[in-house]
């Protein structure tokens, strides 16, 4: 097994060849990143100088630099754009003011969610969408055949040749406001809202107040012959520092985000991930558009018609972490009530182990004693609120 | 890791200097226990191709733990698990596990041998295996079955297990 982390570790550059590189790719390389496939990309997972640990806490304390520039970017515009989006998500765009945005999930026809997203209103039916770039494939499958089968006016287009950076961290409006144009600030930018803003230097971009740390901090969307550019001026700050894949995982376990794939998938509807608040009230009446799986999601709403629900869990002493399908038992340690989707030691709580995962409902509430199972031995947990560390989010 | 440290400095003196530090990183620490358990230090420290080492002493005592690039390349340690003291183990058997916050190893037993003592001092300080893997993060005190394992398992002399990171690194 050891030899195998370090295989995978130290070979992953092998494969480079075949992967595609952001427009920071020889930054990442220059700040010595260890680079791994990701998605289809060969992404930096941690940088030379810092341990995870490290890297992890200074996004909590400072500021902390990642690219994000392997998700997808797209617009979706035309006089039908709300209404599609009315058949694919459960949100209500309509009511969502201009320049705001918000999470959401894209739904099959049986209320599983393709992939989750975060959609901004730009203007009226002109949305800014960014999804998974491990779920490119499928989504591009997915919104091509909803938007062939759609009688309105939508196009979707995918955005070319722009970067996404994330600027995460306390200190993030520290960096990135004294970056500014004279006169423009993001002190009335709140949680959730994007608004197009001029560096000093010339550079537009496009900032929107949000992440998938749990802090405060700004998601930075530019042309890529200036990301490079602007990543430096970000860095030239002595509260940034750039972080990989490894605390950016670590980091939204604790906020209690979920990561496609391991919290959520095609089988899973947003009411047993825990996800209700993306459920609109305005669209539970299924008055005009009903979104894909309305039936089923609102009967799981209405009479309780499922069976597992999405919890966090921290541990209750010491032992190896619960990872990604270790089940979850009754304190009898025989009778199994669930699974692990995520887990690992938090840097936030001293390193005690959390994890996120499901439970058959009748054993959701928070404070119940369960127990994981890690290889042949039994550690007791106990089932606590999500996020398991405080968000930190600039609201008015 | 300390592949990445060989190559980036660019003055040649940077390099040389990493590559003679990176020739002992993986030397037993002359300090602590494993070493000094006999006045005369271990009669053989040898190494497994998984990362492991082991140092042995006259009386049939060892001490197992991993090397400093296993420990590099696993990152911050979390915790650790440690074996049950009369735990009987072949070679290849399983005598604990390091956890870091992104993944979980294995640590294998390089030769049989029972189980004598876990080093106790990494379950309040798993961040020992980060600050000395050779020395005070040595994980089991074991009584080897037959010395003469030590001779037929395998196991790597520090040259031949440095020589053998070489070829990892490629």
């Amino acid at each position: 097994m050891l030899s195998r982390v370090i295989q995978r570790r130290f070979n992953s550059s092998q494969t480079a060849s075949n992967l595609k590189k952001t427009a920071l790719y020889d930054l990442h390389v220059a700040l010595g990143g260890t680079m791994v496939p990701f998605a289809g990309y060969s992404m930096p997972v941690l940088y030379q100088g810092q341990t995870h640990i490290e890297s992890h806490n200074w996004t909590r304390t400072n500021a902390g630099l990642f690219d994000v520039s392997h998700m997808l970017q797209s617009r979706l515009t035309g006089a039908g754009a709300t209404e599609f989006l009315h058949k694919v998500t459960p949100t209500d765009f309509q009511a969502l003011e201009q320049g705001n945005g918000t999470l959401s999930v894209l739904l099959n026809e049986h209320g599983g969610i393709v992939d989750d997203t975060l959609i901004t209103k730009q203007r009226e039916n002109d949305f800014y969408v960014v999804t998974n770039a491990g779920c490119i494939e499928r989504d591009s499958e997915f919104i091509r055949s909803e938007i062939k089968n759609f009688t309105g006016d939508c196009q979707w287009d995918v955005v070319q040749g722009r970067s996404l950076l994330a600027l995460q961290g306390p200190k993030a409006h520290e960096v990135f406001e004294p970056l500014l144009r004279e006169g423009q600030t993001v002190k009335d930018l709140f949680f959730g809202q994007r608004r197009s803003y001029e560096l000093f230097n010339g550079i537009p971009v496009d900032v929107a107040r949000s992440g998938y740390t749990g802090e405060d901090g700004f998601e930075i969307s530019l042309p890529n012959d200036k990301a490079v550019e602007f990543a430096q001026l970000l860095l030239d700050n002595q509260h940034t520092k750039p972080i990989g894949l490894a605390a950016r995982d670590s980091l939204r376990l604790e906020a209690g985000m979920c990561l496609y794939g391991h919290e959520l998938n095609e089988d899973t509807t947003p009411v047993e991930a825990a996800l209700r608040w993306v459920i609109s009230k305005s669209r539970r009446a299924g008055e005009g558009t009903k979104f894909n799986g309305y039936e089923k999601i609102m009967d799981q709403i209405n009479s309780n018609s499922y069976s597992d629900v999405r919890i966090g869990f921290k541990y209750l002493k010491k032992g190896p972490a619960a990872r990604t399908d270790a089940k979850i038992f009754l304190p009898d340690n025989k009778t199994q009530v669930g699974v692990v989707t995520s887990g690992s030691a938090s840097p936030s709580l001293g390193n005690i182990n959390i994890g996120q995962g499901y439970v058959s409902k009748a054993n959701r509430k928070t404070g119940t004693q369960l127990s994981v199972q890690v290889r042949n031995k039994f550690f007791p947990i106990e089932l606590a609120k999500l996020p398991l560390v405080p968000t930190h989010y600039y609201k008015p | 890791m300390f592949a990445r440290a060989l190559v980036r400095p660019s003055g040649t003196n940077g390099i040389l200097r990493l590559f003679l530090r990176a020739q002992s990183t993986n030397a037993l620490t002359k300090t602590s226990l494993p070493f000094t358990y006999s006045t005369s230090g271990p009669s053989k420290v040898l190494y497994t191709n998984q990362h492991e080492w082991i140092a042995a002493h006259q009386d049939g005592t060892a001490f197992v733990g991993i090397t400093t690039y296993a420990a590099d390349a696993l990152g911050d340690a979390t915790y650790v698990e440690l074996p049950e003291p009369e735990t009987e183990l072949e070679a290849g058997e399983s005598v604990g596990s390091v956890e870091s916050v992104k993944s979980a190893s294995e640590i294998y037993q390089p030769v049989a041998g029972t189980v004598l003592e876990a080093n106790s001092a990494l379950e309040e300080s798993p961040q020992l295996i980060n600050e000395d893997p050779m020395g005070a993060a040595w994980i089991a005190k074991i009584k080897i079955n037959d010395a003469k394992d030590l001779e037929t398992s395998g196991l790597l002399t520090l040259e031949a297990y440095e020589e053998s990171l070489k070829h990892d690194e490629h």
